[in-house]
């Protein structure tokens, strides 16, 4: 990893396409700017692993996998009350 | 009556679950905008999200109290926006439904998505997954399946 201090106002380049330029900086937070083409993706990094935690949570199961599973959590003593209990 | 393919219960009617709209998909599922969400007697405290266009597509979600009864939603300004609610709305909890997408592992092993929980609108059935910033919940929340209950696990996220 390339490590950069910049100031508010200073930027820096990469490749010949993109520019990050720190706006602003107050407190714990930075205001950043990005310039690039429209078809480099810029994420939040957090976004990226909700994307992948998606991935892994459309995977197809057995129904008996989650009827399995929610035997279990029937009948365990502090299970979640189900839709019908309180009406939520 | 309109009938949905689901990738569990084979054709179904709409009327089965309750139809939500996510305005900008999902991550990783952007085009993907509507899901019936469905209960089955079967599966206890699951939502089943089932996808209105694709028959496979099917997530399982927790409501986040089953997870983490102490859990306290943070949204964006934009992902309020995006369902049409505000701050009071957040603040007083009943015109939203909170939901963490479940993944089960190879090994059994089952988590949830506590930093990007699926908030859902009650009121215009309009959804969001509004991914948080502020590093408080894990995207991979363990759960353990006990005799002693469900329970969430300290992780190293956490």
């Amino acid at each position: 990893m390339l490590v950069i201090r910049r100031r508010a106002g200073e930027s820096v380049l990469i490749g010949d396409e993109i520019e990050i330029e720190v706006l602003d900086v107050a407190g714990t937070q930075v205001k950043i700017g990005i310039s690039a083409p429209r078809d480099v993706l810029i994420l939040r990094r957090e976004v990226r692993v909700t994307a992948e935690q998606n991935e892994l949570a459309s995977r197809s199961l057995p129904f008996a996998s989650l009827v399995n599973l929610f035997e279990k959590m029937k009948h365990s003593p502090q299970a979640p009350e189900t839709r019908g209990d309180k009406g939520r | 009556m309109t009938t949905i393919q689901t990738r569990y219960f084979g054709a179904v009617p709409e009327e089965v679950g309750l139809s939500i709209e996510f305005p900008a998909g999902l991550p990783a599922f952007e085009r993907e905008r509507r899901f019936l969400a469905i209960e089955h007697p079967k599966t206890g405290p699951l939502i089943l999200l089932q996808s209105m266009t694709t028959r496979d597509l099917c997530f399982l979600a927790l409501p986040v109290a089953a997870v983490e009864p102490a859990y306290r939603l943070q949204m964006s300004p934009e992902d309020m926006k995006a369902i049409g609610v505000d701050e009071s709305a957040m603040s007083s909890g009943d015109s939203l439904a909170v939901l963490a997408f479940v993944v089960v592992e190879p090994d059994g092993r089952i988590s949830a998505n506590l930093m990007a929980p699926i908030v859902v609108n009650r009121e215009n059935r309009c959804a969001v997954q509004s991914v948080r910033w502020d590093g408080v919940y894990a995207h991979d929340h363990h759960l353990s399946l006990t005799a002693s209950g469900l329970a969430g696990e300290e992780t190293a996220c956490s």
